[in-house]
């Protein structure tokens, strides 16, 4: 008797506190939501503020305008976008093409040094990649690609040690079974065939992935850049150019241009970013669960 | 059509490990021969390497006279069905069947027509259009199977093909494969761990274990002269039962004593271990749960005890065990037994078990080798 | 010592346990010792024997060759033209042709040079034009360096090929000696898009590793021997030259001038470094797995968005948010300002000036940048835990704190582990974090005589940045600083794989 009297006060007790609980996790994701956007939406405020160009204790702008933004297109600012721009496209196919070869190669092909070249390569990861800086730039400079230039300089840079990062497109490799590679070399496909024909076409969010990254990477980059331009406005990136505006001497004048040139960076690569944000997610949790 | 075959093939892994020793057999033209054993014996190492997506680590392969070691996959003129079908996710299954003509560069209406044929024969012309994934798994093994079989090759190997379908669709198409065969009329070689496909499907079946070749031949070779001990147990479901005894000779005749029994050598069995000059000695004592009946008690009747009545419909599984705990499975047609006797099967039954002369087995308990091989 | 079965094991209680295992681990270490010497004795006498062993068969291979393998010693590719493999063979040779002519012309000259980076410096020379002294520059130490290292580079690779054209040879003999036929240039060629596809593959990617990642680390390595610096540019202030172990005994020294030494220093921002690494991995990784499973728990609504807004952090490339945020939280910054003008605090909180709320600082706005990628990678780990283990244990009576414990966590510090080892080490070399948070700020007056400004929140990475660019730029320390950041980084590593279940029992959780 007791138990029939219990059983249905129980279930409801059990509703009613998985609704509290998922009530206060609404609450709190609300909260983290408001934490995580709030200094973009300052941003985004601040760069209309036309009243003052320095740093106020309040956010919504008295003065509304597009005033930065005419200052930013008449600063250096066009200069270094277009200069990233030109170096993330770049980049985002030549690391491509580079990262899938490697990553094909070691996932597909068992060769004698295949093993001893991937631990040698995760050894060299330990080296902090900044101390070869020193003798790149110097040597870029010999060849003339630094300063003004350097923006060749850096894309050979980016390129050339892209294909340190492998991991995670051999991980999504390694998830295609082998013997679809198998039943085409049976079929008669050479191995070229194989990659073009059968693997590349089953490869779409890891070929996405890897665009996505490759492109993304140069706008963020800052300390490589800064070495290589050297003080050369011409040669700068939208990073290290921006990143002037913020020292002491530039600050009161240029804060509400670094919102407004903020915006314009960001605004299309989150665009593209939310667009393709499922192979991003793919690649992420793919690459870090395979290691 | 082709015949293939293997010398001294070895297969080593990082220099110390070896999967296969010196497989040795010659596969005639036209023949269906099957590789049968437990998982990691071999079987599909050595059918790899006949497929060339092994290296061979020593010996020769010959595939209608030419060594072939060194030759890709591709240039074997082979057509191979992979146990997961290994079809090509992002293709249709005519794409999936046309893929290898393509490679050939042939002409788009000879693809067409040799596609829609095939897919005539194997029942697919429906789902020509279809992706992979919209497909069950016994229509993927067909499209698989139709892949290998517009090759036209000189030898077809089939790598576990039904191991991934359900116990009913398995039998379904091991009657289609034997139906495929008679159409393609080429060479088989047919890689399972299920020694019903052996025995059904082979014209000659290959027992490995553990890298070797523990028998080649004819199904009813092997089933009714196993050439030792593992292919006995293997070969057959339930498995044969095994029970150390005593074989004691006196005068021509032969006699063994299992727990206490004493049961003539009859027939051929007798005559041929006489004729090998067998002596009294110890052995394991082979006979399959088929040739045992029950009995009544008596000098040549074995008592034990009932485990487990297993009724499988045509026919019992008795598990029983002997005084000193031996387990014995005994097969009973059902037909054999009337309802009264059926219902006193309960466990704990005492029951006495006896079996002809002529169905034992006899195998060395050292070596476990046929005595009579 | 006794040894337990496994069902003596079992009977014991969580303590003995542990007793246990202790006491084994201690009993075992002599064991350890004596296969480790043994492995390395192992692998000398391979080593030798090795060695040994590839020169005999060099030495056979010329003997009993046939006269075409024996000219192949001096003229590469020789015996591959004389076969009738002409592509093989041009290519050998050419690569010879190349390799002689380098070496005469400047190969030599460099290698040369190498022991002692150069000995005629800039100096004053009379040019009769003038009449006057002007500057005449000397060797380039730096070029010397960078050369040598080619050259030598350079020179291994022209032994590789040189043993390989031995190699072929020998078989290229044995194949015709059994009957068979060689591979023809068109078949070279096709075996190149076919099974030796790899190595179309992996020549570019590779060439750029070694030019542009191996090389550069070599010369850095070689730059700790030297005393390369702004001063010692090696060509026009001065020449630099080689001075042995010398920077890393003024490293690892803790006499230094005026009670200041660099292993002090160096000890304590290593300190700060493995702290922040620490802070900033794990904080990162438990509060993302948090996020992950309440954006997961059943009955939450509108997860896409929730994960949305956290991956659009993302995109948004960090200079920016690193450097608005930094600013945010300046003395004169949208915070204090704010509170100011409200009148919460009368003196602005110095975010950047404490050395403890600065460390703190930097942790928490790590956070708020990390915790969408662990998000995202906890999610997809989440969703793959196979259910039923969860039904199964509600019906054993776990609770949800249980659940986690027994289940998700392991489940997940499992499939992470070596993720966790990457971020550890990415986090020791993060230097967008703190260069743009802080820029290495506030100033640690009792380290700052080193070398530059060196700061409370200055992991190695920016230490290191700092004395390249500062008007000493010792290029030399960061070279030594580099070395010992790469020692630290392979002690860990080594330490977690030996650790790690996911490399030890692969198949626990499959």
């Amino acid at each position: 008797m007791n138990n029939t009297v219990k059983s249905p006060k129980r279930h409801m007790g059990l509703a009613r506190s998985r609704a509290i609980s998922n009530t206060v996790i609404h609450i709190v994701l609300v909260i983290i939501s408001i934490i995580w956007l709030i200094p973009f939406v300052f941003i985004l405020l601040q760069s209309f503020r036309c009243e003052s160009a320095y740093q106020v204790g309040y956010v919504v702008p008295q003065q509304w305008g597009f005033d930065n933004y005419v200052s930013l297109w008449n600063s250096n600012f066009p200069k270094w976008y277009l200069n990233t721009f030109i170096i993330a496209l770049v980049n985002a196919v030549a690391q491509t093409v580079i990262v899938l070869c490697m990553s094909y190669a070691l996932s597909r092909f068992r060769f004698k040094l295949r093993k001893a070249l991937m631990r040698f390569m995760l050894v060299l990861g330990f080296f902090p990649g900044m101390l070869t800086m020193i003798i790149l730039y110097r040597v870029l400079k010999d060849i003339g690609l630094t300063q003004a230039h350097a923006v060749p300089g850096l894309i050979l840079v980016y390129i050339a040690s892209s294909g340190m990062g492998y991991y995670v497109s051999k991980g999504f490799f390694d998830t295609l079974p082998k013997s679809l590679d198998e039943a085409a070399r049976v079929d008669g496909a050479t191995r070229f065939q194989i990659l073009r024909k059968i693997i590349l076409p089953l490869s779409k969010p890891i070929v996405i992935y890897t665009i996505l990254t490759a492109f993304m990477a140069p706008w963020g980059d800052f300390v490589f850049a800064r070495y290589i331009s050297f003080e050369n406005s011409a040669g700068m990136n939208v990073a290290v150019g921006m990143y002037n505006w913020l020292n002491l001497d530039q600050i009161t004048t240029k804060y509400t241009m670094f919102c407004a040139g903020g915006v314009i960076v960001a605004v299309p690569v989150t665009i593209l970013f939310l667009c393709l944000q499922k192979y991003y997610v793919e690649g992420v949790t793919g690459g870090a669960v395979k290691g | 059509m082709a015949s293939v075959v293997l010398k001294g093939v070895k297969k080593i892994y990082g220099g110390n490990v070896v999967a296969v020793h010196d497989f040795d057999l010659e596969i005639k033209d036209k023949e269906f021969v099957v590789f049968v054993g437990p998982s990691g014996c071999g079987k599909s190492t050595t059918l790899r390497m006949i497929a060339g997506l092994e290296d061979i680590s020593d010996g020769t392969v010959e595939i209608d006279g030419e060594v072939v070691n060194d030759l890709q996959p591709k240039d074997r003129n082979i057509a191979m069905v992979f146990q997961n079908y290994a079809l090509y996710p992002h293709m249709t299954v005519y794409d999936n069947i046309a893929f290898s003509l393509r490679l050939q560069k042939m002409p788009e209406d000879v693809i067409y027509d040799k596609v829609t044929n095939a897919a005539e024969i194997l029942g697919i012309t429906d789902y020509l259009t279809r992706k992979p994934r919209a497909l069950s798994g016994g229509q993927r093994q067909r499209v698989a199977i139709g892949r290998a079989m517009v090759r036209d090759s000189k030898v077809f190997l089939m790598d576990e093909p039904l191991s991934n379908l359900d116990a009913k669709l398995r039998n379904q198409m091991r009657a289609e494969i034997i139906l495929l065969r008679q159409k393609l009329n080429t060479t088989f070689i047919y890689v399972t761990h299920d020694q019903t496909e052996a025995m059904t499907l082979g014209d000659r079946i290959v027992i490995m274990k553990d890298g070797y070749i523990k028998q080649v031949g004819t199904p009813t070779e092997v089933f009714e002269m196993p050439d030792n001990l593992f292919v006995a147990e293997f070969i057959g479901a339930p498995k044969m039962n095994i029970m150390k005894t005593g074989l004691v000779r006196e005068g021509d005749k032969y006699y063994v004593t299992p727990f206490g029994a004493r049961i003539e050598v009859t027939g051929e069995k007798g005559a041929r271990l006489a004729e090998k000059g067998v002596g009294s000695r110890e052995i394991l004592l082979g006979v399959r749960p088929e040739h045992i009946v029950l009995g009544k008690e008596g000098e040549n009747s074995i008592p034990c005890v009932l485990e487990v009545n297993e009724m499988m419909g045509s026919e019992l599984h008795l598990h029983v065990y002997t005084e000193d705990g031996t387990r014995l499975i005994v097969r009973v047609p059902t037909v054999d037994l009337d309802e009264g006797d059926r219902r006193d099967l309960v466990q704990g039954k005492k029951l006495f078990i006896t079996f002809a002369g002529k169905v034992m087995h006899f195998f060395d308990p050292v070596s476990e080798e046929n005595l009579l091989v | 010592m006794k040894k337990y079965s496994d069902l003596e094991y079992l009977k014991l209680t969580k303590w003995q346990k542990f007793l246990y295992k202790l006491k084994m681990f201690f009993v075992g270490i002599p064991r350890a010792i004596k296969n480790g010497v043994f492995a390395i004795g192992r692998f000398f006498k391979n080593l030798i024997f090795g060695i040994g062993g590839f020169f005999k068969n060099l030495c056979l291979t010329f003997v009993r060759g046939d006269w075409k393998t024996k000219v192949s010693y001096v003229i590469m590719g020789f015996g591959n033209l004389m076969r009738g493999q002409i592509l093989r063979g041009i290519m050998f040779l050419a690569f010879e042709g190349v390799f002689i002519f380098y070496m005469i012309t400047t190969g030599g000259y460099w290698l040369s040079k190498l022991p002692t980076l150069g000995t005629v410096g800039p100096h004053e020379e009379y040019n009769a034009v003038l009449d006057a002294y002007t500057m005449a520059y000397g060797d380039n130490s730096f070029k010397i360096l960078l050369y040598g290292v080619l050259t030598i580079f350079f020179i291994i690779a022209f032994a590789y090929t040189w043993y390989a054209n031995i190699k072929q040879n020998k078989t290229a003999e044995e194949i015709l000696k059994s009957g068979k036929k060689l591979k023809s240039g068109k078949q070279d060629l096709h075996s190149m898009v076919d099974d030796q596809f790899h190595k179309t593959l992996l020549a570019l990617p590779m060439t750029g590793i070694l030019v542009f990642t191996v090389l550069p680390i070599v010369f850095m390595i070689l730059v700790a021997f030297t005393n390369y610096d702004g001063a010692h540019d090696g060509y026009n202030n001065s020449l630099f030259q080689w001075v042995g172990l010398d920077n890393f005994k003024t490293m690892l020294s803790w006499s230094g001038t005026g009670g200041h030494s660099y292993a002090a220093t160096f000890g304590e921002i290593l300190t700060w470094t493995l702290i922040w690494a620490f802070f900033a991995t794990f904080t990162n990784y438990f509060l993302g797995m948090f996020v992950a499973m309440m954006i997961n728990k059943k009955g939450i609504r509108v997860k896409k968005l929730w994960r949305t807004i956290l991956v659009m952090t993302i995109a948004i490339p960090q200079f920016i948010s690193l450097l608005y945020v930094s600013k945010m939280f300046a003395k004169n910054g949208l915070i204090n300002l704010f509170l100011l003008n409200a009148k919460w605090i009368n003196q602005a909180i110095p975010f950047w000036e404490d050395p403890t709320l600065a460390r703190v600082m930097v942790i928490v706005i790590n956070i708020w940048i990390g915790i969408p990628y662990l998000m995202l990678i906890a999610t997809g780990i989440l969703m793959n835990i196979p259910q039923d283990l969860y039904e199964s244990s509600r019906i054993d009576g776990a609770n949800a704190w249980q659940q986690y414990r027994k289940i998700t966590l392991p489940y997940m510090l499992f499939v992470t582990g070596p993720y966790l080892l990457t971020q550890f080490i990415g986090n020791m070399n993060n230097f967008n974090v703190i260069y743009l948070l802080t820029g290495g700020a506030p100033t640690n007056a009792s380290a700052s005589w080193a070398s530059g400004s060196v700061g409370h929140t200055d992991l190695l990475i920016t230490w290191l940045f700092k004395i390249t660019t500062g008007a000493e730029s010792k290029y030399y320390l960061a070279s030594v600083i580099g070395i010992l950041v790469f020692a630290v980084v392979a002690v860990i590593a080594l330490i977690v794989y030996n650790v790690l279940p996911s490399i030890k029992n692969e198949e626990d959780f499959q």
